[in-house]
Parts: C-alpha cells; sequence; structure tokens
C-alpha cells in the first residue's frame, strides 16, 4: 500500500494563486503555528502575535509570486515576513510597550565566571520559570532576541535562521553567542531581584562580574 | 581544535545533535583546556534546560481560529473578486465590440444615403419638373442624378461623390486662371423611363448651351438664367442620341475643395 503524498509549500501554493481553498487552508495549518510562536515569543502579547499571523497570511495570499522557493523554504520566508511585521507593530508601539528592563549590553557576566550545572531557575515552579525565561527574551534587543527566537525556542539550525534572517550564518552565531549571555545576565538578575537567588557574593564581583 | 571552531559546534553539542565522532571528541578535548569555552558550553546546557519547559508550553500555542476564519473570508473574498473581475472583462470585451460593430455599421449607412438615396430623390425632382412644378435651378448641384452602372467612368464618378472637382489645366479654358476648379453635378436622364445601365458604350460630349435650353429639358429656367451661359457634359448613346447630361461650373481654387 503506497503511502498518500504530501503536496510540496510549492505545490500547495500554486494552487493557493490557482483559487484552490483547500490547499491554503493545508499551507496555513501547516504554518500559522510556527509564525504565530515566533510573534508571540519576539512580541510577548497574543493581540500582536495575531495580527502578524493574519498580515503575514494575507500578504501571502496577496503576494504569493513574491515567495522563490529556489531562495528558501517557505517556513523561512514566512518566519522572514513575521520579522518584519513584528519589527513594525514593535517600533509603532513602543511608546506603550514596556519592557521589563533595558539592557546595557556592556553589563554582560563574562562567561567564563559561569560554572556547568549552574540552574538559575532551580528555586522557581514551572510556572515562574516559564514566565521568567520569557521575560528575559522580551527584555533582550530585538537583534539578539529575534536569532534565541529562532534557534532556541523554534529550534531551526543556524543555517536556517540566517536563511529567515536574511544575514550570513557567522553573524547568526555571533548573536547567539552574545544573546546567550546576555539572556543568562537577564535571568540571574530578576531572579535575584525576586528573591529566587542568593545574591551574589563579593569574591564572584570580581570585574564587570555581576553574579 | 581552537576557539573559534568550538563556537561553530558549540550548539550542537549542548543539544547532543549529531556530530561527527572525531568533531565531538576534539570538541570535548578543547573545553579541558579552555575554561572560556567550557563556560560556553555550560551556558548553552543552562539556557537550554531553561528554555526546554518554555517550548513545551508553546507547543501547543497556536494563532486563534477566528484569524483562520478570516484568511479564509478574504481568500474567497479574492477569489470572488478575481472571478468577476474576469466576467466583468469578458463583458466589457463584448460591449467594445459591440461598440465597434455599431460604428461600423453607422459609417457604413452614413457613406451609402451619399451615394444613392439623393439622386432618386432628385430624379424624382426633375420628372415632375417636366410637368406644371416648377423644378431646379440648372446650375444648382442638386440637379437630378444618374448613377451610370454600366459606364466605368461615369459610375466613378457618380459612386465617390455627387460633386466633384477637377484642377483645371492651364490654359485649359479661355476664361479663367490656372488655379480655377472644375464642378460637376452627376450625370441625370434626359428620356423618363430611359435604362442608361443598357447601353454597351457611351460618349461625352462637352458643350456650352444657353440657359434657355434648359427648358427643354424640362427645367424651370427663371428669366436671367435663360440669359446666361452653361457649360455641360452630354452623353451620347451607340446611336448618337443624347441620354443624359451633366452641368459643369468653374469656380474659383479657393472656394472649391481638392479630393
Amino acid at each position: 500500500m503506497t503511502k498518500p503524498m504530501v503536496p510540496s509549500d510549492a505545490e500547495l501554493l500554486r494552487l493557493t494563486s490557482a483559487g484552490d481553498e483547500q490547499a491554503f487552508t493545508t499551507l496555513y495549518r501547516r504554518h500559522q503555528s510556527f509564525v504565530y510562536r515566533f510573534a508571540l515569543l519576539m512580541s510577548g502579547r497574543a493581540t500582536i502575535a495575531e495580527e502578524v499571523t493574519q498580515e503575514v497570511f494575507l500578504a501571502l495570499l496577496r503576494k504569493a509570486h513574491r515567495y522563490d522557493p529556489a531562495l528558501g523554504s517557505l517556513a523561512s520566508y514566512l518566519c522572514g515576513a513575521a520579522r518584519n511585521h513584528v519589527l513594525r507593530l514593535l517600533e509603532r508601539e513602543r511608546a506603550y510597550v514596556q519592557f521589563i528592563d533595558c539592557v546595557d549590553e556592556d553589563e554582560a557576566i563574562p562567561l567564563s565566571q559561569l560554572r556547568d550545572g549552574d540552574d538559575p531557575l532551580r528555586n522557581c515552579t514551572r510556572n515562574e520559570a516559564i514566565r521568567m525565561v520569557r521575560q528575559a527574551v522580551l527584555a533582550l534587543p530585538p537583534r539578539y532576541r529575534e536569532v534565541i527566537v529562532l534557534c532556541d525556542f523554534q529550534e531551526l539550525t543556524c543555517a536556517e535562521a540566517a536563511q529567515a534572517l536574511a544575514c550570513p550564518v557567522g553573524t547568526v552565531n555571533s548573536r547567539l553567542h552574545r544573546g546567550h549571555a546576555l539572556l543568562f545576565d537577564k535571568l540571574l538578575k530578576r531572579l535575584r531581584a525576586e528573591g529566587k537567588l542568593e545574591p551574589a557574593g563579593p569574591e564572584s564581583r570580581g570585574g564587570r562580574c555581576l553574579v | 581544535m581552537n576557539c573559534r571552531d568550538f563556537q561553530m559546534i558549540v550548539l550542537d553539542l549542548a543539544r547532543n545533535r549529531p556530530l561527527d565522532s572525531s568533531t565531538r571528541e576534539r570538541g570535548l578535548a578543547h573545553i579541558e583546556g579552555c575554561e572560556d569555552c567550557a563556560a560556553r558550553l555550560a551556558v548553552e546546557r543552562t539556557l537550554l534546560a531553561c528554555v526546554r519547559p518554555v517550548v513545551a508550553e508553546l507547543m501547543g500555542e497556536e494563532a486563534p481560529a477566528h484569524v483562520e476564519k478570516e484568511l479564509l473570508a478574504t481568500f474567497r473574498a479574492q477569489r470572488a473578486a478575481a472571478i468577476s473581475t474576469r466576467v466583468w472583462s469578458s463583458w466589457r470585451l463584448a460591449a467594445f465590440a459591440a461598440v465597434i460593430l455599431l460604428s461600423i455599421s453607422v459609417l457604413t449607412l452614413f457613406r451609402k444615403p451619399a451615394i444613392s438615396p439623393r439622386p432618386q430623390q432628385e430624379e424624382r425632382a426633375v420628372s415632375s419638373g417636366s410637368g406644371s412644378s416648377p423644378g431646379p435651378s440648372a446650375t444648382s448641384p442638386n440637379l437630378a442624378a444618374l448613377p451610370l452602372a454600366n459606364n466605368r467612368t461615369a459610375a466613378r464618378q457618380a459612386g465617390k461623390s455627387q460633386k466633384r472637382v477637377h484642377r483645371r489645366a492651364a490654359g485649359n479654358h479661355p476664361d479663367n486662371a490656372s488655379d480655377d476648379a472644375e464642378t460637376i453635378a452627376v450625370f441625370f436622364r434626359l428620356r423618363e423611363g430611359d435604362d442608361l445601365t443598357e447601353l454597351e458604350s457611351v460618349r461625352l460630349v462637352r458643350v456650352e448651351l444657353p440657359g434657355s435650353a434648359l427648358r427643354e429639358i424640362g427645367v424651370a429656367v427663371d428669366p436671367e438664367t435663360a440669359k446666361a451661359r452653361f457649360e455641360a457634359d452630354v452623353m451620347l448613346g451607340q446611336d448618337g442620341l443624347a441620354r443624359a447630361i451633366r452641368f459643369v461650373r468653374w469656380s474659383s481654387n479657393k472656394e472649391t475643395t481638392d479630393e
């Protein structure tokens, strides 16, 4: 017995352009959660995530010809479109959106101060941990946030993320490195602020180290 | 392996992604002697542990159903609009074609009456002129006309227009300058009931005649016109009898139009 063939994204997109509603529905259901989650993690707001998801697929409906399968996967294309929408919306609402704190990149913790096996969330409940991580991610500058969301939360490879963000793989790697250090620092700061982590001892405050 | 190479594989090591065994061994050997890279791996593993619950929670996150409904509504509206545009385009095309056909028909109708219906009316006028009622003026271009289908020269003249203008050659007429033009009317029959289309060949003779002579062919002439002289082309049949006549008028080039 032969397995039913799963139509490719390009085929579904072609059928969608020809007016096939079922093809569009399949395409939407295949990619909507990815786009929605990306927008949600990037913005921290469900309303923005909904708006972005709608805008991304509307753009796909109206300008399907803009997608070139030779340049990458449809997921990457949609992700790139979602990223542009999110950044535009965040820029528009910058006056109203207040992130947890502003990041001074120079305050990042030196990696040499970290020890293997450190678990900053060990004293938190699961829900608290989830909230803290999401808030810490939202506190990152967008260029770091987007690579972390794509590589860590959406589990793309660096190459796929590079395709979605239209930048070199090396850039993704370096941003990921820097972003992780910032994220770790944010987490520790927030945990200390909420009393979930012991304040850093004087022995650990060498140089710019915050731990 | 140096630190730069290690940075390339640190995420794969932290996530336990499949790696070439020798690369993995070399990477692990590198962190034995490099504190920074070891710390980096530690950060990656710690962050991964922190991120996992969030990823698990987000796995169930999807766009609300109303987003799909709204998108499908938009999709249907767009498709309907595309269909109506196509239908509208075909209607517009059909209407355009109809307008073109109508224009052609109107043009054809307007061109034809300029040739045939008018001579018939004028023929009737000449016929009635032979009776008691006054006929048209001899100098009028609206004198009864007769299209001669079998005579190529006359038919061409009659077919193109009722009024033709010829450039007069210099010195061809003693009274006029070289830029004078000849205006001719179409032929009209001299005998009622005469079918000129049956003539196999005809001869045209240019004559000058007094206005009073027009009375003989049934045209009502006033005293002034009777004294004037006219030029006319007389069509002679094979038997030498005059069958039709057309009048010629000379006018200044400024007043006439050339074909």
